[in-house]
């Protein structure tokens, strides 16, 4: 963990953010909140001494994303930034700040202006179009509304991830109950979406994005509909997966969860990459 | 092996949910292949119909008994020398007499009545090898001078040649016309057949929008995503296609014998191997139909 020390000395500043008092906490907060992102130091992954642990998972070199409907307002910035196998990592940020276009990035359901992403060794930018349904089959995917399909039962949602892509009867027969047994759900196999609660429903999600082992999962604001307590059990299951070796991204607007885990923090303010500590909190004002 | 199977039960499915868009496109799909049908065996029945015509699309042409065989042989030369006949021989008095009394065989009291006379004259008869220049060689035939010397009736030249070149108008110009009828119908109908298609795949596309959206998320490949929606698209196109044969089937049993027992002088045949051809090629064009429609479809409205 020699590695985590080096990024938690070179990033204190989230450290300071909460130690502020009271009265400058207000204070800031009257301020933009750009402004207090400016303050921090911008990471650079060139100037990141070569990695001794693990290989990255995800790696952005200079990355930059423009919507053609914005051109004069980058969704992502010059983005460098590297994440490495096991690893648990939030990434915060405002609206509108670019979490979910990373997020797209990494499953290229988009491509980035300019910049390279590598996802385990792929070069996304050269990636032809029918390889990319094989990345996917690597990366699980969960969200905040859940994408569940409703006239289908808990077991037969799960069962659809390893359906298209062709796994065998047998094979669903033994990993659907297994993962469901695994996120909690192992009485719920015949039930419908809709005769579940929204951490359950949520639940299911997770065990249809990991159903398939992939080695990263990715969650766009997987709490971001359910209560503290039950989002505290999404967190929960979440370490779990995390600690069986899965590589597993965060992006969350959820203050308490960032700032209870001390995980990794990546922060995003405006398309650009503020903030990069590990044992981090959520560092913004609200 | 086993996606194939789920493609087929996806389009089942579909077929279910969207009944009355899934009925026109198979009906549509059906009356086109029903038509085309229809009109391919049709075009097979005209077809020997005229040949058995353009077999007796030949030129009669009568000569005077006073003519002088040198000249009829040089007439004879001459005339198969012209462009389109293939074959030129001459009937003399006596076998005229023998072919007549042979067609009229069933009524003998005609024969008695000529008393042994020959009232019938010699003639050459031309045979055309294109039907269609029938009235050009006729008319060559006509304008020669030498023929006029030596017809049977020199006031009138035009009443020493025979030939059935009304009927042989008539038909030609009746079959082209049905024949383009047919074409404009069989486009009109398969455009349609298309629109329809199109049409039922956007909607099974869009009925599926969340489970599309699912399978990209958890990397289903392109194919397996298309596979249900190409499936649908030949499905719609095999049931009207069966239903098209079926169809036709029950015309060519029961149809059709009515039609050759009221209409005995023209040869209503069609050989069995010419329906196979007909129902596979129907098989071939719908499935082209269903699987094209659903692929444009697709292209519009699936993006992956």
């Amino acid at each position: 963990m020699a590695n985590n020390e080096r990024r938690q000395g070179r990033h204190s500043a989230g450290a300071v953010n909460s130690a502020m008092s009271d009265e400058r906490r207000a204070e800031v907060a009257a301020q933009r909140t750009s402004q207090l992102s400016a303050s921090l130091p911008v990471l650079d992954v060139n100037d990141m001494p070569e990695q001794a642990t693990g290989i990255p998972v995800i790696t952005f070199d200079h990355v930059s994303k423009v919507y053609d409907a914005q051109p004069d307002k980058p969704a992502l910035r010059d983005v460098s930034l590297q994440i490495y196998a096991g690893e648990f990592v939030f990434l915060v940020g405002h609206s509108g700040s670019g979490k979910s276009t990373f997020i797209k990035l990494i499953t290229r359901e988009i491509v980035p202006t300019s910049g390279r992403i590598t996802i385990a060794d792929e070069d996304l930018g050269s990636m032809k179009a029918w390889r990319v349904p094989y990345l996917r089959r690597n990366i699980g995917c969960v969200f905040q509304d859940f994408k569940l399909l409703p006239d289908k039962t808990v077991f037969e949602n799960v069962a659809f991830a390893l359906e298209v892509i062709g796994k065998s009867r047998h094979v669903i027969k033994t990993q659907v109950p297994e993962v469901l047994r695994l996120v909690g759900l192992q009485d719920k196999l015949n039930k419908r979406p809709d005769q579940l609660s929204g951490g359950e429903q949520q639940r299911v999600s997770i065990a249809r994005a990991i159903v398939n082992r992939p080695p990263l999962l990715v969650c766009d604001e997987p709490t971001g509909n359910l209560d503290p307590q039950t989002s505290r059990g999404i967190m929960d299951l979440l370490e779990r997966i995390n600690r069986t070796g899965t590589t597993v991204l965060v992006a969350t607007h959820d203050r308490e969860m960032v700032d209870n885990m001390r995980r990794r923090v990546i922060a995003l303010d405006r398309g650009q990459l503020t903030r990069d500590q590990d044992r981090g909190v959520y560092g913004f004002d609200v | 092996m086993s996606s194939l199977l789920y493609f087929i039960r996806e389009a089942f499915k579909g077929l279910a949910r969207h009944m009355s868009t899934t009925v026109g496109s198979i009906i549509t799909i059906f009356l086109s292949l029903l038509i085309i049908g229809v009109s391919a065996i049709a075009g097979t029945i005209v077809q020997n119909i005229m040949n058995s015509i353009e077999d007796e699309v030949s030129i009669t042409a009568y000569v005077s008994d006073d003519a002088d065989e040198a000249s009829i042989q040089a007439m004879e030369e001459w005339i198969g020398g012209l462009e389109g006949v293939s074959n030129v021989t001459f009937t003399n008095k006596d076998q005229a007499l023998e072919d007549f009394k042979a067609s009229m065989s069933s009524s003998p009291e005609i024969i008695d009545q000529l008393d042994g006379e020959n009232p019938l004259p010699a003639s050459i008869n031309v045979e055309l090898s294109d039907p269609q220049l029938v009235s050009d060689v006729a008319a060559s035939i006509q304008a020669s001078e030498d023929f006029v010397a030596i017809c049977d009736n020199p006031d009138d030249p035009s009443d020493s040649l025979k030939y059935g070149q009304k009927t042989v108008d008539r038909l030609f110009s009746l079959t082209n016309t049905v024949r383009y009828i047919g074409y404009a119908l069989i486009v009109l109908l398969v455009v349609i057949a298309f629109i329809f298609i199109n049409n039922t795949v956007r909607l099974a596309i869009l009925a599926r929008r969340r489970e599309i959206s699912i399978m990209r998320l958890v990397g289903a490949s392109n194919g397996f995503i298309r596979g249900p929606f190409l499936m649908e698209g030949a499905l719609h196109a095999l049931i009207g296609a069966v239903l098209a044969i079926v169809c036709l089937e029950l015309l060519r049993n029961f149809a059709l014998p009515m039609l050759t027992n009221a209409l005995m002088w023209l040869p209503i045949t069609v050989a069995g191997s010419t329906y196979v051809m007909v129902y596979v090629g129907l098989l071939v064009a719908g499935l082209l139909i269903g699987v094209i429609g659903a692929f444009f479809a697709m292209r519009r409205y699936l993006k992956i």
